[in-house]
């Protein structure tokens, strides 16, 4: 018997016609850079434009002048300059296309991080930080010491600086993980001493501790897990032991042993396949997926 | 009677894996009691299936049409007879052998031999089963290994040093679909029922973003996971967890070109590859956090599954337009190009080539090898990107091929 298949090469080709037919993207790559920089024309259509076509903002000298002409006008709409950095750093990933380009584009952004509009200035700061761009870190880290010099909030400052940690944040991070002024910044400092073996008390005692945010006691696991391992292991079997502990640690705990665990140490451990064996017939569907995991890899039902 | 079947001509169980691309198999017999003095007593060969796993369908030869049975007439004195298994299109696996072929002695319904095996596809990521889903980020952390692991290597192929290898040229698509072939392989030797999977980025795929796959991005743009997920141990260079800030509603599709607009672009390569602006680097920016900046996409396992999707776009391309072939103008560019973008160029890291005009290291070594088909080879060109489905040259197929893509 000969299998019957629809005819995907037909109802494709048919798709592709009709979307000839009826896309906006059939207007020119360069129709819509004229609509982008035209400023008659409502922000609307000119963000629009600008995201259609990326490529356009770096076909030419001009184009790239005009395109970083709008992402510093501090009058242009904000929509307009956002989609306008939107549409160049699509463009960015043409790399051997935007090399020419790129120290202006650059140099552009570096001119804006103090714009007053928080969402162009938080983007810029993330596009710079991820280039390792000092002047952006130097400035980030300033404000996080003096906070009438911040950019971003704390919690943001400390999220790009650790696109390329220095030593230099360590102290300023440990101060906000001793006094944070938020959750978020609390987090995201210790996500940024995460490579510090020096601050693994710090996640030891945060993990363990029943009073802290969930999220925080999580990223604690994650970066002891990243500078001690084998204390983590010791530390996640004590979470699993404690028959107070919460549902979503011990499911961290589960998960981190399952997944990375040392297998010599855990299968000879009986208390704790006793223990994760009780887990795997309680009430919590997450604890009972983790022990199921831990157990297919160690135990009864591997 | 008893007989013996192999997938890919191979003994070994790694081997058992199909795609929609045509496998040669082969088949003989090993207890020929019951033959009843046949030479070649007639054997049916057919498929036995779930109602949601893989189907097979199969031919005697190199060409003509699949069939979900065949019959064979095989000799009892050993020699094996071949035969071509393919996946049936729109019937892929969602288990490890959950599809087994089997063999009959004639018009009988006793099956002497039989062999499981596994249609392994790279789907929509939004609509995977729990289960898949669960095994796709669980091979993808033990490759992480929370900093540790392969990944590393993989992390490190794509940075701003090495970028001019990969892209703003013609060998943009072919650079990446070595690279996410390297990834799934590797991910395949962690766990052999795992394919790379793509995010749609046309459309909604609300399942992705979840704190059960790859995370939910809270207002500053931390990524969020669930106690069982095990993508919480995420670590790249140094740093545990991923930033991503969505600038879309990640209920409903980004606003990126379409497929259907992305595949108008044009029949020939230089038209179809200026997707590498819309819808590539629109699909990567937008979003803030790593994967918005050529340096660090790589640190964010999304960036795969939306690589994932621009090589789908282009082999659905080629399938429509028939470029598979570079041997004709429009499945390629033509001129000189800088290295690494031209047909007969080797690709780095892959050709272990370093110094300029390549980058200063070549991470990772040769391209990992597979236990079921055997191209690209080590140290693939760039030409040898092409034929992924092997519709030139059988030899030529890589083991991998969407949901929606079929191979005739």
């Amino acid at each position: 018997m000969t299998t019957k298949r629809r005819s995907a090469k037909t109802t494709s080709t048919k798709k592709v016609a009709a979307a000839k037919k009826r896309s906006p993207a059939a207007r020119t790559p360069r129709a819509a850079f004229a609509v982008a920089t035209n400023e008659k024309k409502t922000s609307a259509e000119r963000a629009k434009a600008f995201t259609e076509a990326p490529l356009q903002t770096i076909d030419s000298d001009k184009n790239l002048q005009a395109s970083l002409d709008v992402l510093r006008d501090r009058q242009q709409p904000v929509k307009v300059r956002l989609a306008a950095l939107q549409s160049l750093q699509a463009a960015s990933f043409s790399v051997i296309e935007f090399e020419p380009h790129r120290e202006d584009y650059l140099a552009t952004l570096r001119e804006i991080v103090d714009d007053p509009d928080e969402e162009l200035r938080q983007r810029v700061l993330g596009i710079l930080s991820r280039e390792k761009d000092a002047y952006t870190q130097q400035r980030l880290l300033e404000g996080l010491q003096d906070p009438s010099k911040a950019l971003v909030p704390p919690e943001k400052a400390l999220q790009l600086l650790s696109y390329d940690v220095h030593a230099e944040a360590y102290p300023v991070a440990r101060e906000i993980v001793n006094a944070p002024p938020n959750p978020e910044a609390k987090r995201e400092a210790l996500r940024l001493l995460s490579a510090d073996a020096n601050s693994a008390p710090v996640f030891e005692k945060l993990m363990r501790d029943k009073e802290e945010d969930r999220d925080i006691r999580q990223i604690s696991a994650a970066a002891l897990q990243a500078v001690k391992p084998k204390r983590f292991q010791e530390q996640a079997r004590e979470l699993l032991l404690d028959k107070k502990e919460y549902d979503d640690i011990q499911a961290t705990a589960l998960t981190a042993l399952a997944q990375f665990g040392d297998e010599k140490a855990v299968v000879k451990d009986q208390k704790l396949m006793k223990r994760v064996d009780e887990l795997g017939k309680g009430k919590s569907a997450k604890v009972k997926k983790g022990a199921k995991r831990f157990l297919s890899r160690y135990g009864s039902e591997k | 009677m008893d007989v013996e079947i192999q997938i890919n001509n191979s003994p070994n169980a790694n081997a058992r894996f199909l795609t929609w691309s045509p496998a040669p198999c082969r088949i003989r017999v090993t207890n020929p009691a019951g033959a009843q003095g046949q030479g070649s007593p007639p054997i049916r060969i057919s498929a036995r299936t779930t109602t949601s796993g893989g189907a097979l369908v199969f031919r005697r030869g190199t060409t003509g049409a699949f069939a979900t049975s065949l019959q064979l007439n095989v000799p009892v004195n050993g020699n094996w007879v071949s035969f071509f298994t393919a996946g049936q299109f729109g019937r892929p696996s969602v288990n490890l052998n959950d599809v087994q072929i089997q063999a009959r002695h004639g018009n009988g319904n006793q099956v002497i031999g039989s062999t499981p095996c596994t249609v392994r596809i790279r789907k929509n990521a939004n609509n995977l089963t729990p289960g898949e889903r669960d095994r796709f980020i669980g091979a993808f952390a033990q490759l992480n290994n929370q900093g540790l692991g392969r990944f590393s290597d993989f992390r490190d192929m794509h940075t701003n040093v090495s970028s001019p290898q990969a892209h703003g040229a013609p060998g943009f698509l072919p650079w990446h679909r070595a690279y996410l072939l390297d990834l799934e392989r590797e991910l395949q030797a962690i766990d052999p029922s795992v394919a790379l999977h793509y995010w749609r980025f046309d459309r909604p795929s609300p399942n992705l973003f979840k704190r059960d796959f790859l995370g939910e991005s809270d207002n500053l743009g931390t990524v969020l996971f669930s106690g069982t997920n095990p993508l919480q141990f995420w670590v790249t260079d140094g740093v545990p967890g991923i930033n991503r800030r969505p600038f879309f509603n990640t209920n409903n599709a980004t606003g990126v070109r379409t497929e259907a607009q992305t595949l108008a672009l044009g029949t020939t390569y230089p038209n179809f590859r200026t997707m590498e602006g819309n819808p590539h680097g629109s699909a990567h920016t937008s979003f803030g956090g790593s994967i918005s900046s050529i340096g660090t996409a790589a640190r964010d396992p999304l960036f795969f599954l939306l690589h994932c999707n621009v090589d789908r776009l282009w082999a659905k391309w080629q399938q429509i337009n028939n470029r598979f072939n570079a041997a004709v103008a429009a499945a390629y560019d033509s001129g000189a190009w800088p290295i690494g973008h031209n047909l007969p160029d080797t690709m780095w890291p892959w050709n272990g080539i370093t110094g300029p005009p390549r980058p200063p290291t070549a991470p990772g070594g040769t391209l990992a090898q597979s236990p079921v088909v055997s191209a690209p080879g080590v140290s693939p060109r760039v030409r040898d990107s092409l034929d992924f489905q092997g519709k030139i040259n059988a030899a030529a197929v890589m083991g991998f091929d969407y949901d929606d893509v079929p191979f005739s």
